[in-house]
């Protein structure tokens, strides 16, 4: 199972901030494959990502996921795509507040429907494998920055998703703990057979991917309504 | 399979609850909630105060009326008010009543007036003059009925008074002579009712002739002096009789309310319920905009949390659920503890005020003020499914 855009459009913001991102997009992502996805700031990475992942949907073309079409879902049905068959680590902003931890993991388990009683164990395995076994009972606000990260990829791989989405995993880490990150995201997808996007400027992960895909995006310094309002 | 989109499928799951989370939530801000919950106790603990002091009051002054097992009294047309102080009515009115509904008709005659013992006790009493043996006549827990004499024989010539508990608790005894004051009419008490009162004094249940004596008498006059044959309403147990209330008003020149339409007769009894009402009012009033404030306030704090929990996939109505869990949480505990401190107030106040709560009353009080309370957080519900998870892209925390 694959994920394959084709003649993807995106245009975010409105009135002022109207801004083209992609236009007739068609973009490949094999599946058991870490596909690393770069290009400068603003290129369109987290726009991508957040268009595979359901959380956005293009104004033209077809995003698929199998032989599921994310672009023709509604809204609660996406929601049901997210919870159940995506892993999405965010490039900040993803932990809740008031969570340990562990209570990061189960909450994702909930929302999925899981019986979380079972995942504790589970979940204490899988802060152990991003090298947080002995944070559990932590809050955000008690973990550092690159802490939190990893907690955000551990929880975006607690699930076993189809899917697996992250945007920038090793922005606030140390070099030694970027490859051992990068190692893992690519056993996992390994194992699992997942379709695999990452999108960073770390030439550690994109050392360690499998392919590598430029980011399309628009960059054109100038507002996309100039030129929408001619077309 | 029938579900919408089917080729979600494989890892088809029924949504899970976020209940969990949301109790964490309260745990993580637990001082916040603590405060709110403290609002809402007081307001809820001020509503039950309120209403064991509306059923308190309302029993002091209508409880005697209460006790009446009659179902409408047929007072006279010209009174407007204070009816039973008021309207004078005879014997032809209660002949009417009486071919239609035979000994369903009683006369009764209320009048407040006060008196002292033979040891010397002052009391104050809700004059109830009724025929012995009627069906008005109150059932006695000690001592002899109304109208009896002496101790010796049962007789409706007997001028022996019927009193409420209220006034033997301040030491008067079956046996004692009251004498009126300032007319010197004397009576004797025979027995002893349940509390009862009338206007926030104490009923007594006289004979009908000793009570018009009372009430037609002139200070300094002959207190053996014939009085008018008058009382205030003839009393009525209309029970499944076919008779025209209307008509019969018309015919007698009477008035008939019904009994808890004669509540409002009770002096002051609609000044009390007005006043208790009204601030019981701004209380349900006040709640839901508390509770409502509040929750505006943590829902707008927390919206790139809503957020993150859409991008996780929980669905709107889930969310809607969790935020509804969190205020029930919150105002059900509240008034739960609301409540506790009514009832402990109404403990501590003991029998020195007129405050009655039963068990009842304050949970259908403080269920109200719970439901009131979480309508306040409809308000905020909006905002809760408007969290747009595609804000994650831009979070920065
Ligand atoms: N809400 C928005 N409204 C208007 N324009 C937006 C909005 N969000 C993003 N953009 C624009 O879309 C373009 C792509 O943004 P995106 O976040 O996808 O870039 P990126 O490649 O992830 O950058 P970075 O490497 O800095 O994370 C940017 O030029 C940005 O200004
Ligand atoms: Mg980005």
């Amino acid at each position: 199972m694959s994920l394959a855009l084709s003649n993807v459009t995106v245009t975010r913001g409105r009135n002022e901030t109207r801004t083209a991102v992609f236009a007739d997009l068609d973009a490949e992502f094999p599946a058991g494959k870490v596909t690393a996805l770069v290009g400068p700031s603003g290129s369109g990475k987290s726009t991508l990502l957040a268009v595979a992942g359901a959380l956005l949907r293009p104004d033209r073309g077809t995003v698929r996921l199998g032989d599921v079409d994310l672009a023709a879902l509604n809204d609660a049905e996406r929601a049901r795509m997210r919870r159940t068959r995506i892993g999405y680590m965010f490039q900040s902003g993803n932990l809740l507040t008031a969570l340990t931890a562990t209570e990061q993991l189960l909450a994702a388990a909930y929302i999925a429907g899981h019986r979380p009683r079972r995942e504790r164990r589970r979940a204490a395995d899988a802060l152990a494998a991003v090298g947080l076994g002995h944070r559990l009972g932590h809050r955000p606000d008690q973990l550092s920055g690159g802490e939190r990260q990893r907690v955000a990829l551990a929880r975006a791989l607690f699930l076993d998703p189809d899917l697996l989405l992250i945007d920038e995993p090793t922005a606030a880490v140390d070099r030694t703990l970027a490859a051992d990150l990068a190692d893992l995201i690519s056993e996992r997808t390994h194992a699992t057979g997942c379709v695999t996007v990452v999108a960073t400027h770390d030439p550690v992960v994109t050392a360690a991917a499998d392919t590598e895909l430029v980011c399309p995006g628009a960059l054109s310094p100038r507002p996309a309504a100039d030129t929408s309002a001619t077309g | 399979m029938s579900y919408v989109g089917d080729a979600t499928s494989p890892k088809q799951r029924s949504e899970g609850s976020t209940v969990f989370l949301a109790l964490l939530e309260i745990r993580a801000a637990r001082g916040r909630f603590l405060l709110m919950g403290s609002v809402v106790m007081l307001v809820a603990a001020l509503v039950g105060i309120v209403s064991g002091f509306t059923t308190g009051l309302g029993n002091d002054t209508v409880s005697a009326l209460r006790g009446l097992p009659a179902t409408h009294f047929a007072f006279s047309a010209d009174a407007k008010s204070d009816q039973f102080n008021r309207s004078l009515v005879d014997d032809r009115t209660l002949r009417a009543w009486r071919d239609r509904l035979g000994g369903d008709a009683a006369p009764v005659g209320v009048s407040i007036t006060r008196g002292t013992t033979d040891r010397g006790v002052d009391i104050d009493l809700a004059a109830f003059g009724i025929e012995p043996g009627s069906f008005l006549a109150p059932p006695v827990s000690s001592g002899a009925p109304v109208g009896s004499s002496g101790g010796s024989s049962v007789g409706s010539s007997g001028d022996g008074v019927v009193i409420s508990k209220k006034i033997a608790d301040k030491g008067v005894r079956v046996g004692d002579t009251v004498t009126i004051d300032r007319f010197g009419i004397t009576m004797r008490v025979a027995g002893i009712t349940g509390a009862r009162s009338y206007g926030h004094v104490p009923a007594a249940y006289l004979p009908l002739e000793l009570w018009q004596r009372i009430r037609f008498a002139v200070p300094g006059a002959d207190p053996g002096a014939e009085a008018p044959r008058q009382f205030s309403a003839v009393a009525l147990r209309t029970g499944g009789a076919d008779v025209s209330l209307a008509e019969m008003d018309a015919a007698l020149g009477t008035k008939t309310v019904s009994r808890e339409g004669a509540f409002e007769a009770a002096p002051g009894y609609s000044g009390e319920r007005i006043t208790m009402t009204s601030i019981q009012v701004f209380l349900f009033l006040i709640a839901p905009l508390v509770v409502g404030a509040f929750f505006s306030v943590w829902t707008v704090q927390r919206t790139p949390e809503l957020a993150l929990l859409r991008a996780l996939g929980a669905s709107r109505p889930r969310l809607l659920w969790h935020s509804t869990v969190q205020a029930a949480v919150v105002v059900a505990a509240g008034a739960a503890c609301g409540g506790l401190v009514a009832l402990g107030v109404g403990a501590a106040l003991g029998d020195a005020v007129p405050f009655s709560l039963p068990a009842s009353t304050l949970a259908a009080t403080m269920a109200a003020v719970a439901g009131v309370g979480l309508a306040g957080t409809a308000l905020t519900l909006r905002r809760v499914t408007s969290a747009d998870p595609l804000t994650m892209l831009g979070a920065h925390r």
